[in-house]
């Protein structure tokens, strides 16, 4: 112990109250319940071997990693360039644009998510629109599929990566743009080998954001999602409630965790080498 | 199977007025009523004060159901015997789970738990046993007493419709219509649960009553593959509202109070009574609570005929004790699950029988629900 | 038409379908809010003001107030231990960053359900559950990822030889950090800040099972109000934190200094 504290460096214990709240109060308990994937009912790896074969728990396991995926690529199509035009403008204007992209925060998800039942049903808001102007004829299945949760989701999402990405992206400095271009490079390739690259901090921040949290969704594709597109929280929060299993809930949760670690060190490995600037 | 009931309409749409007018109707009849009780009943006039300085916790479902659970069983209980009853909710099972494995006195003490959570929390050693010398179990149906908890309101699963998409008396009556999209075209709404959801799929296919349990899971899933892409399933019982008011589905399956809510409120909604499911909620009181005796006379208030009657007056959940209908509105009996015309037409859903199984069958319901 | 005009054209469709893609559910529910109805319907059948008078209701209010007493402190809080957390894991060399910075983000992954009963299970025997004190530490915790995430990609891009400039100069490093590190991720800070806000506000499965009688956020109350109930209380409600949102980014537009740009 008294090794350690030699060890640490005086900005290390700017860290400590963090470290130490979140270990005793939350990594600790949740530790002695994921315990319960191999103790609950009896010890051993039973929970890990249904899931595995069971098909179900793998069907429900890639729903949840592929709505995840693509709500994060659409976020992402969707969030940059509004993060772009957010970080080129200035002053109030700037100030107005992050306003409605922060006004989905304060109505709360479960509002938000009755108002898109009544936007999205074949006799909703947006189905009687285009009835209406005649560009379809029969209405649309905007709810109760991954269609619906998709829409749900990426609004829900993207103030999420709009805001880290709008940080990193107002800190690029111009001048390396103006750079490119007198070296020759045309707009775009200035944008896509100068700029971008430059973004990638605020993008791996922000989809890191994004997707983690998307796995963790239940009430949304609860009430508005398929059947077929059940996520993994909704199995274990029926399973807890009402069946009262820990055991496979907690394997799945294992699994999670172990899964999000490893795309986490993936996605570090592949970023590292464009990471700027020196450190202290 | 002849059906006199067919014809009732619909409750008709009422001014905002009317509405409150009734209530207040309501609410005062049963405010005389329990005075007269008090006064009448020596029993109550001896509580007062008994349990002064006690207070116990009632968790329910929330919203209107709680607020009238509330005003017919805990708030004449804490006038009459002095205890301090605070309402918590909504009911979470797994925190249930979490409190009881905690140890000591949980945060929650008497809750409305469902019939599958009854049984399965019993398993569990959730709750706590009851004392029948404190709560009078001959005041309620057989059916619904058992050791750890009692039937504190029943209700059913009807078949349920549009009347814009069908006309009054026109639209799906058993549950076999309900799967017959060509007489009955639309989206019909079910619960997503399993748990009634295939009793209601082996009644479609013919299966008689009686002959219901042991469920026979295969022939339920290949009759509810029929009609799966026509399904909209519901989670919340306010989102099986929703979807008939708003047109999203034209028929489906709705518990009768919520019919009635939406019916009562103006919806175009109509219920049938062939073949309801009958179900029933259960009051229990969790295992480790210190204020065990008032708990238990708690629960014994809730079953008295005019807790029972000003709560369904109310509602249309209806009451287990058979006593209460001497006091029961009307106007609002033609909707209660065990009005006795409406029991007669009910099959009363197992929830015994769905203990052990409750795991083993999930499993297919997955696998089901996912393909 | 030059290439550099049709992406801006396209940038600029983007950006005003997001604007929409945001206000369309919101402009709905305020509508709503104003029914003379019993539903959630839309268009609404009148013009009433029957719903923000159900507001009016001591377990509307109560819980409201409940909310803003635990986002605060929980959003407050997890910024500061955030900001602290991400300038710890800065430095190279720190050992068992990856591990560390693992532990910090691991509420984002657990699964809520899993959460709410790991809390449950550890404020029992502190006597946290069911008070203020418990909801904000449990938001806390849940709000510190969003922090450190959001944190450490402001720090990726602070120009770390203005930093080592100042420290050259002979400026102490609290010195250094206050007028050198601390203005470029000032606007990271404050969203770290408004992203917990918001996560605390709208938090519901870990708030119902570290919730009791006395400490109810507005979220446990809405999700107790829409399993039973379908009416537009909810908008209503919705609509009044809306308009509140509006006065506080409006007032912030008024009086605020403008962002520091750098270069």
């Amino acid at each position: 112990m008294a090794a350690v504290v030699r060890l640490m460096r005086r900005s290390d214990w700017l860290g400590v109250p963090a470290v130490l709240l979140v270990l005793g109060m939350f990594a600790w308990p949740v530790v002695s319940f994921l315990a319960k994937s191999v103790t609950d009912p009896h010890v051993g790896l039973q929970n890990f071997v249904s899931v595995a074969t069971d098909s179900v728990y793998a069907k429900v396991l890639s729903n949840t990693v592929v709505i995840s995926a693509t709500t994060t690529i659409f976020t992402l199509l969707l969030g940059y360039p509004v993060a772009y035009t957010i970080a080129r403008a200035s002053g109030r204007r700037r100030r107005l644009m992050i306003f409605v992209v922060l006004i989905p925060f304060w109505t709360s998800l479960l509002v938000r998510t009755f108002s898109w039942m009544i936007l999205l049903q074949p006799h909703g808001v947006i189905n009687s629109l285009l009835l209406a102007s005649g560009l379809i004829e029969h209405p649309l299945e905007l709810i109760f599929n991954r269609t619906g949760l998709f829409i749900a989701m990426v609004q829900m999402q993207l103030p999420f990566l709009i805001f880290p990405l709008f940080n990193v992206l107002s800190k690029i400095d111009d001048a390396y743009m103006r750079a490119s271009a007198n070296l020759g490079a045309s707009p775009f390739t200035t944008f896509w080998r100068v700029y971008f690259p430059l973004s990638m901090p605020g993008i791996v921040a922000g989809s890191m954001l994004v997707f983690v949290t998307s796995l963790g969704y239940f009430v949304t594709p609860a009430l508005l999602g398929g059947l077929r597109d059940m996520m993994v929280a909704q199995l274990i929060d029926e399973q807890v409630a009402d069946i009262g299993t820990w055991g496979v809930p907690a394997a799945l949760s294992v699994i999670l965790l172990c899964g999000t670690a490893m795309i986490f060190l993936i996605i570090k490995r592949a970023t590292g080498a464009t990471r700027k600037g020196a450190r202290r | 199977m002849k059906d006199e009931m067919d014809n009732v309409p619909p409750v008709r749409v009422r001014s905002e007025d009317a509405v409150a007018s009734i209530h207040r109707r309501r609410v005062l009849q049963g405010v005389g009523a329990l005075a007269a009780s008090a006064l009448l009943n020596p029993l109550a006039r001896a509580q007062a004060g008994r349990f002064d300085g006690k207070q116990l916790v009632y968790v329910s479902w929330g919203g209107v159901y709680q607020d009238f659970q509330k005003k017919s069983y805990c708030d004449p209980f804490a006038k009459e015997t002095g205890a301090r009853i605070i309402q918590d909710g909504p009911v979470n099972e797994a925190k249930i789970r979490s409190m009881v494995a905690a140890g000591g006195n949980p945060d929650w003490n008497v809750i409305d738990v469902t019939d599958t959570f009854l049984f399965n929390g019993t398993a569990h050693n959730l709750f706590e046993k009851l004392d029948f010398s404190i709560v009078n179990k001959s005041m309620v149906e057989p059916a619904y007493v058992t050791d750890y908890g009692i039937g504190t309101c029943a209700w059913s699963y009807n078949v349920a419709y549009n009347t814009k998409a069908f006309g009054v008396g026109k639209g799906p009556k058993t549950w076999a219509d309900l799967f017959d999209v060509k007489r009955f075209p639309g989206k019909r709404m079910f619960r997503n649960r399993v748990y009634a959801t295939l009793e209601i799929a082996l009644l479609a296919d013919g299966v008689e009553p009686s002959k219901l349990y042991p469920l026979d899971v295969n022939r339920a899933l290949k009759k509810l593959d029929t009609i799966k892409d026509h399904i909209t399933w519901w989670t919340t019982p306010s989102q099986s509202q929703q979807l008939i008011v708003d047109g999203a589905v034209s028929c489906g399956v709705i518990q009768n109070g919520r019919a009635y809510d939406a019916s009562r409120k103006g919806a175009p909604i109509a219920i049938e009574w062939a073949q309801n499911l009958q179900s029933v909620d259960y009051l229990v009181i969790l295992k480790g609570t210190k204020n065990l005796d008032v708990a238990m006379h708690l629960v014994n208030r809730s079953i008295q005929p005019d807790a029972q009657a000003m709560f369904s007056n109310n509602t249309a959940y209806s009451p287990v004790n058979p006593a209460a209908f001497s006091r029961i509105d009307k106007a609002i009996s033609p909707w209660l699950a065990t009005q006795k015309d409406n029991v007669a037409k009910g099959v009363i859903l197992n929830a015994a029988w769905w203990q052990d199984k409750l795991e083993a069958l999930d499993a297919s319901w997955n696998a089901w629900r996912l393909s | 038409m030059k290439p550099g005009c049709i992406w801006r054209t396209l940038r600029g469709a983007v950006c005003l379908f997001v604007a929409l893609y945001m206000l369309v559910p919101i402009a709905i529910v305020v509508v709503i809010s104003f029914s003379s109805g019993q539903f959630l319907s839309f268009p609404p059948p009148g013009f009433s003001l029957q719903w923000y008078r159900a507001l009016n209701d001591p377990a509307w209010t109560s819980s409201l107030a409940t909310s803003v007493e635990v986002m605060i402190p929980a959003a407050l809080l997890s910024t500061c231990l955030g900001l602290g957390a991400a300038l710890m894991l800065q430095r190279e060399g720190l050992p068992g960053a990856p591990l560390i910075r693992g532990v910090l983000l691991s509420p984002l992954v657990i699964p809520v359900i899993i959460t709410g009963a790991a809390f449950y299970s550890v404020f029992r025997p502190l006597g946290l559950h069911g008070t203020i004190l418990g909801l904000i530490v449990a938001h806390t915790v849940l709000c510190i990822p969003y922090a450190l995430t959001t944190i450490t990609s402001s720090l990726a891009m602070v120009d770390w030889r203005i930093a080592q400039a100042s420290a050259s100069l002979g400026a102490r490093p609290f010195t250094t950090f206050r007028r050198v590190t601390f203005p470029s991720i000032s606007s990271g800070v404050i969203s770290s800040f408004l992203f917990s806000l918001v996560v605390s506000f709208d938090e519901v499965v870990v708030s119902m099972f570290v919730s009791g009688p006395d400490a109810r956020p507005v979220t446990v109350q809405m999700w107790s109000n829409i399993r039973g109930d379908v009416d537009p209380t909810i908008a209503a409600l919705a609509s009044v934190l809306f308009v509140f949102a509006l006065l506080i980014l409006l007032l912030e537009a008024i009086f605020g200094r403008g962002e520091a740009t750098e270069q």
